[in-house]
């Protein structure tokens, strides 16, 4: 996975409602997208990409 | 190698649990007495440790009173009676504020106590104050929060480990004989780890949430913190246990977790997990030779130990992340988004990752975990516990970030998270440089007490149980 670019990391922090964040801690945002960026791609994906997710859906009376 | 101070039962701030309970059971100890020890300890001590965000010593000796009288007319409430807890701030304690170490709830005042809290009050622990974390249980050791951060009572110029810090530092230094902290990515075991106690993360479900900060729904764990086995499964005694209204509480009853304590290692089978030590994160050579000699010892004691592979920690470690930042995300946006400010800058910088993933890669870690859950059970079919490194570093200077930065990411803790397997981490022995080494034992879904069997069957080998930091 490539590391995000300036402008698309600022763009998905704006998506994310993050501007004020953006302005006040530039270095703080940049440093979570690129942990971001870092964890996924060290995320591999499953060889069957029929498995189920943990925990499964269950039917059931919620809260 | 330094050997710590080898305390007795002489200094009642080093007693155990179990042994006060017994004494105070039968009117040999007055829970009184034992709490002006411990509330005189913490006067000594505290303004170095800052175990405390805030101590509640009037409300706990008034309680330890009620407690005396009940003593003396034989009515115990369980088998804590009289017992001080300290409790980590992200954990509600009626009519003390629940801050999670950070300005963004400073002030938070609880009505009700959370069920962890309410069960060792039922068996008669008395609360005398709430605990240091790391911010919202993720930050690390920050100096830019309302309150200092805790510090390593084995050397104070050093970190405590976290995020439950306060409990660890509190717990080894005998400010209080038994802690409460949580483990989402291994915030029990990192202070016991770094501190020299003993600290379980339970089978997720076991011991209920309600009342407690989340941090990550599917990995958070409340866990007991304590300075011997023995006095672990006692507290998990007094915690564990099905409650109806948190939706991740597992559906068994409490377990009987003292009952196998004195059986020893002959015959039981051990995986020992080298490769997360030697290959994955490298240990520190101290670490390694530690782990190397509690792996022997146990085979003197008749244990059948032999290698196991799992999946790298490199691969756990992201499915952890991806899941924590995903669910943190879905906690703190908000605050994120209005008060930035508010957060100190190392949980801004661990909470914000969030942000920038996408639901797929939030599917894709939980498709991981699925096999990750399969492969540690695998593996719990052809041994009865496993044995593996906690942190593969003692603790580092806490005034060096970068360090702190470097080495917390050095462990073998959030697999257990991921799976929710039982893990228990324990001191391994002592570095040159006088800190605490780390071991870790993991065993199958609600079978506790073959954790504290394999781990009482070390402490009595090594001795660990009898080792106090040299402070005070």
């Amino acid at each position: 996975m490539q590391p995000m670019d300036k402008e698309f990391m600022q763009a998905l922090a704006r998506r994310a409602g993050l501007d004020k964040a953006l302005a006040e801690f530039p270095d703080d945002v940049a440093a979570a997208a690129a942990q971001a960026a870092s964890v996924m791609a060290r995320l591999k994906a499953p060889a069957d990409p029929r498995a189920e997710p943990w925990p499964a859906m269950r039917a059931g009376d919620g809260l | 190698m330094n050997v710590g101070i080898e305390a007795g039962h002489g200094h009642l701030h080093f007693m155990t649990v179990t042994d006060a309970a017994h004494a105070i059971a039968a009117k040999e100890l007055s829970p009184v007495e034992l709490m002006q020890a411990h509330l005189a300890r913490i006067e000594k001590l505290d303004p170095t440790l800052h175990a405390f965000i805030r101590l509640d010593g009037e409300a706990a000796l008034a309680a330890a009173k009620v407690a005396e009288a009940e003593a003396s007319a034989s009515r115990l409430r369980g088998p804590l009676h009289g017992i001080p807890v300290g409790i980590k701030d992200i954990i509600d304690v009626a009519g003390l504020p629940t801050t999670c170490h950070s300005k963004i709830l400073d002030g938070n005042m609880t009505t009700a106590d959370a069920v962890c809290v309410a069960r060792l009050r039922a068996a008669g622990a008395i609360v005398v104050g709430k605990l240091s974390t790391h911010e919202f249980a993720i930050g690390g050791p920050s100096f830019d929060l309302p309150w200092p951060p805790a510090r390593n009572p084995w050397n104070p110029d050093h970190h405590p480990g976290g995020s439950s810090s306060g409990s660890g530092s509190g717990v080894a230094a005998g400010l209080f004989p038994m802690a409460l902290g949580t483990d989402t990515g291994g915030s029990v075991r990192n202070p016991a780890s770094c501190c020299g106690i003993v600290g379980l993360k339970p089978t997720y479900g076991l011991v209920s949430r309600r009342g407690v900060f989340p941090l990550s729904f599917t990995l958070d764990h409340v866990g007991p913190m304590t300075r011997t086995v023995g006095d672990n499964a006692l507290m998990l005694e007094a915690i564990a246990g099905h409650d109806p209204l948190d939706p991740g509480s597992a559906a068994v009853p409490a377990g009987r977790y003292r009952r196998a304590l004195d059986r020893g290692a002959k015959g039981l089978r051990i995986g020992f997990v080298r490769h997360f030590h030697e290959v994955d994160m490298p240990a520190e050579p101290e670490v390694t030779a530690a782990l190397e000699h509690a792996m022997r010892a146990l085979q003197m004691l008749g244990a059948d130990v032999r290698d196991i592979k799992l999946p790298s920690l490199v691969e756990f470690a992201a499915v952890n992340r991806v899941i924590l930042q995903s669910e943190a995300w879905a906690i703190h946006g908000e605050w994120l988004r209005t008060r930035p400010g508010d957060y100190g800058k190392l949980a801004r910088r661990r909470l914000m990752p969030g942000a920038f993933l996408g639901a797929g890669d939030y599917v894709t870690a939980n498709k991981r975990r699925a096999e990750m859950i399969a492969a540690v059970n695998a593996a719990l079919e052809e041994v009865d516990v496993l044995l593996c490194a906690s942190s593969m570093d003692p603790a580092c200077r806490i005034d060096r970030p970068a360090e702190v930065e470097r080495t917390y990411p050095r462990q073998a803790r959030t697999p257990f998270n991921v799976t929710g397997h039982p893990a228990l981490a324990m001191m391994a022995g002592l570095s040159s440089g006088g800190l605490p080494l780390s071991l870790q034992f993991v065993a199958r879904n609600f079978d506790e007490a073959m954790l504290f069997r394999i781990a009482r069957a070390w402490e009595q080998a090594s001795g660990m149980d009898k080792k106090h930091p040299p402070i005070g």
